[in-house]
């Protein structure tokens, strides 16, 4: 009961703070700004989505219209173009592979600004092909970080709490209360837990307050709610895992200069140093990937068309053994056309192996994080809440993967189609479009 | 004279406090292994970019015979090399693509960045010597500076100090500097280590870098310094010195460089990719195309070439007509180029200024934009990159599209190829750093901002501790 009063009471002493009363508000506006910078940009990239799909929309009625209605499948001022043919068919399908963001991006924006989330899929297309590059964006601004939520629950809750506990009990002793609260509370942990208790329980309702906000923002709470619930979870684990760290320094702590110094150095070691220096560390032992794997694959593309067509069509036969029963396999006038338009395939399993070294050298870098969780909270942290609103790197690394195996699906139906002669008509092209997307 | 009395008096005080020489000792510990590590990571990253330029090189150089306009397309590719100073101060590098690729008929984008090939580490960087400098140091002055003209005042010396002639402004003045210079020590400290490491590849303009790098943070050094001291003076207690200090260091380096940036990108807005890619061709689309003869575009280009060389037909022209289209194609889509991106960097540039003019309300802006922008490794260091990667590309399609037009082909003839000695005399690309004298200019209004807020913590030091008690 005594404890209960305490905990109830410490709400007088902290209203009467102001600079404590300050450092509650000031959190609350920059969680509030950061949820909206979330929301924005999660509200931005929707837009963005629907936009390409509608140009996308208006590309293949235009297409439709003017070259499988009209019956001018090879254009005049592009003779070179048929489409007819599975090859160009496919190449005009302006298909598109998206990452449609999620509802929880308000909660963290991740590495969403790192990543493209819109792709051209075409039988030429890679995961790693310019046009997935990253929205544009100041540098500046990405070096120095958008404030969106999870930034504010990383890096200001725990100084929001610092500034709350700071001079717990420490104030006590330099005032000479200690002997008096000895005397009436005969557990200096219970009194000290009770009144941290009632700044981490404020804490808490305060962040689950903002998350349910920022819920209300993307709708979240419409889909299944599990970000708002993993979200709630980890931070209160988050805000547990400061709050332990404190309380021995309060619990130890004999002057409010002591303990402010300490609890700033716990914070400027686990926000600041620890990261910095696995990030720092990883670099020298992996310095970035330049990818002249994949660039050799311009190299190894020459070699494959200087190869004699026997060989080039042994590869083909090994990747698709229906080519050999095609009808275009025996026909002799047809087949030098179909093998080069096939190069296309022989050229993606080339990219394929370049990108294998390219990923595993990744891996590693993503294994040696991993491998640091267990001192590096805050990284931790901050990639299950980049997991929970999907703008963690595997996310996008998953994105990739999707890409690859559209481009393979692509690749296989454009060569099958092609020598076995498959004549595209508008029924035809709407099918190349749903089945890449789907 | 005195206030030189004082300023030994606190360095003996500070000397003989075994916490704080541990600490410094730690602290100069750290600063010299980050020194070291990014050093070694400059380097290493040095030696990839190497490795794969040469690589790149050799693949170009090997070329035995090929079209020019195939080798257009084959193209090649250009690395961003490391700058000396990034070891101190990495800047936009890990965030900024590494990898351009340079080919006919499009200006590509830098793409591969650092951050890209893996999982969220570190919010605010590698442990470089800046985040140390920036971040960290400052804490400590403040930790230094808050109790000293409180203890004076508690301790009763401040009332002798008084008595001894002493000038309240000189007390404070040199507690400030006493404090100041402290971190300006373990500044100089870091500085000539990284000089002291990379002696055989330090040149003037590096040196003149390192010396304004060092003049920037010894003013905001002296600026955390200073106002700690005034809030030492002025407050009744020491705590909300400390406090009052704290909440100024959170709000200047973690709070407002982040709402400020992203406010800054919603006033001058950026196009999304797709609409800058659409517009680029939907304007390109109005030139001609290089790819169809047919083009009206390129029939009109066709009659002025025959005119030219008083030939009826192409087959009678001594000269290959596909590479002048192809160059004329070239020419065309360099003015679009310039346009939508020329409108992008005047876009980054006023985001720049808007957040330049931050440093009115915190220093820290001025000070990182210093820290990087001296360092070599700001956005405008970046962009001066691309365009010189970009100017690069025109000369080297151009020298492809001249061989094609007139090295000796006529015009249709597609299987005619360049030989080896032409591919090796095409030259490679050579980044030449920007020198500081020509982008000084966009770092004077921010050190004029510190200089401010130097002036402004003096003022704050000189008449705003007038009515300050002394008991």
């Amino acid at each position: 009961m005594k404890n209960v009063t305490l905990f109830l009471y410490e709400w007088k002493h902290f209203i009467r703070n102001p600079f404590k009363v300050m450092a509650i508000l000031l959190f609350i506006m920059a969680s509030v700004y950061g949820l909206h910078n979330g929301a924005d940009l999660y509200h931005e990239q929707k837009a963005e989505v629907k936009k390409i799909e509608q140009r996308i929309k208006g590309d293949r009625q235009k297409i439709i219209k003017e070259h499988y209605q009209k019956g001018n499948l090879v254009p005049e001022n592009r003779p070179w173009i048929d489409y007819s043919t599975p090859f160009w068919a496919l190449w005009y399908a302006s298909v598109y592979h998206f990452k449609n963001p999620s509802p929880a991006m308000v909660y963290s924006i991740g590495q969403a600004e790192q990543y493209g989330f819109y792709k051209r899929i075409t039988f030429r297309a890679s995961p790693y092909d310019a046009d997935l590059a990253q929205e544009i964006a100041n540098p500046e601004r990405l070096q120095t970080g958008t404030l969106d939520f999870s930034f504010t629950l990383l890096f200001l809750a725990p100084l929001v709490l610092l500034v709350l506990l700071y001079n717990l009990k420490s104030a006590e002793i330099e005032q000479g209360f200690m002997p008096l609260i000895e005397v009436q509370n005969p557990s200096k942990i219970t009194w000290l837990l009770s009144r941290m208790g009632f700044y981490a329980v404020l804490l808490f309702l305060v962040i689950a307050g903002l998350l349910f906000y920022g819920a209300m923002l993307t709708r979240i709470l419409a889909g299944t709610g599990n970000a708002f619930r993993d979200m709630l979870l980890y931070s209160f684990i988050y805000l547990v895992f400061w709050s332990v760290l404190f309380f021995f320094i309060l619990l130890k702590g004999k002057s409010i200069l002591g303990n402010t110094l300490q609890m700033t150095g716990i914070y400027l070691l686990f926000t600041f140093i620890i990261p910095a220096t696995v990030h720092q560390l990883l670099s020298i032992r992996q310095p970035a990937n330049l990818m002249t794997d994949l660039i050799d694959v311009r190299d190894q593309q020459e070699e494959l068309y200087s190869q004699p067509d026997s060989v080039f069509q042994a590869q083909l036969n090994e990747l698709f053994p229906a080519i050999v029963s095609s009808p275009v396999y025996k026909d002799s006038s047809k087949r030098k056309l179909a093998m080069n338009r096939s190069a296309s395939a022989l050229i993606n399993e080339l990219k394929k192996a370049s990108i294998q070294p390219i990923e595993k050298d990744k891996q590693v870098k993503n294994a040696f994080v991993r491998g640091t969780f267990w001192f590096n909270p805050i990284s931790f942290f901050q990639n299950r809440f980049n997991a929970i609103a999907h703008t963690h790197y595997d996310d996008y690394q998953s994105y990739r993967d999707e890409i690859q195996a559209l481009v393979d699906s692509q690749v296989r139906k454009m060569v099958l189609d092609t020598w076995h002669d498959v004549k595209v008509d508008q029924e035809k092209f709407s099918k190349y479009q749903k089945m890449s997307v789907e | 004279m005195m206030m030189w009395q004082i300023i030994k008096n606190e360095w003996h005080f500070l000397a003989r406090n075994r916490v704080l020489l541990g600490i410094s000792f730690g602290f100069v510990g750290i600063l010299f292994l980050t020194v070291y590590l990014g050093n070694l990571q400059t380097q290493e990253q040095a030696q990839r970019y190497q490795t794969a330029q040469t690589h790149l090189r050799q693949q170009w150089e090997n070329i035995e015979e090929m079209n020019p306009h195939s080798a257009a397309h084959y193209g090649t590719y250009v690395f961003k090399p490391t700058c000396l100073l990034s070891g101190l101060d990495e800047g936009v590098n890990s965030i900024t693509g590494n990898v351009l690729r340079v080919e006919g008929h499009v200006q590509n984008e830098i793409v591969h960045s650092e951050a890209s090939q893996m999982q969220a580490i570190s919010k605010f960087g590698k442990l470089k010597s800046a985040l140390l400098l920036q971040y960290i140091i400052p804490l400590l002055l403040i930790f230094l500076a808050f109790q000293s003209i409180y203890g004076e005042k508690q301790g009763g010396r401040l009332k002798l100090l008084l008595l001894q002639g002493t000038h309240l402004t000189q007390i404070l003045v040199a507690k400030t500097l006493s404090v100041c210079l402290y971190g300006i020590g373990l500044l100089g400290l870091t500085i000539s280590v990284y000089v002291l490491l990379n002696l055989n590849s330090i040149n003037t303009d590096i040196l003149g870098r390192t010396a304004l790098l060092f003049l920037s943070y010894s003013f905001y050094y002296f600026i955390l310094s200073g106002l700690t001291v005034f809030f030492s003076a002025r407050w009744e207690n020491t705590n909300l010195a400390l406090t009052s200090m704290l909440g100024i260091w959170i709000v200047w380096t973690i709070f407002l460089p982040n709402v400020l940036m992203s406010s800054v990108e919603r006033w001058h807005p950026l196009p999304s990719r797709e609409a800058f890619k659409t517009a680029m061709k939907e304007d390109r689309s109005k030139g001609l195309d290089g790819h169809n003869p047919a083009d009206k575009r390129s029939k009109a280009l066709e009659e002025k070439v025959l005119k030219e060389y008083g030939a009826d037909s192409l087959a009678q022209l001594p000269i290959n007509f596909d590479g002048i289209v192809m160059q004329e194609d070239e020419e065309y889509g360099n003015k679009v180029w310039d346009e939508h991106f020329g409108n992008l960097r005047k876009a980054l540039a006023e985001q720049k200024q808007t957040y330049q003019l931050g440093g009115l309300i915190n220093p820290f802006i001025s000070l990182q934009n210093t820290s990087m922008g001296f360092a070599g490794n700001d956005n405008l260091h970046h962009q001066e990159f691309l365009v010189q990667v970009e100017n690069y590309r025109r000369v080297f399609i151009k020298t492809l599209n001249d061989k094609h037009a007139y090295g000796g082909s006529r015009t249709g003839d597609w299987s005619w190829k360049a030989g080896n000695d032409f591919f090796r005399s095409v030259a490679d690309f050579e980044y030449s750093p920007p020198v500081l004298s020509s982008v000084f200019s966009h770092y004077v209004f921010d050190i004029i901002l510190l200089l401010f807020w130097g002036l402004l913590t003096a003022i704050l030091l000189i008449f705003g501790t007038k009515k300050m008690s002394i008991l």
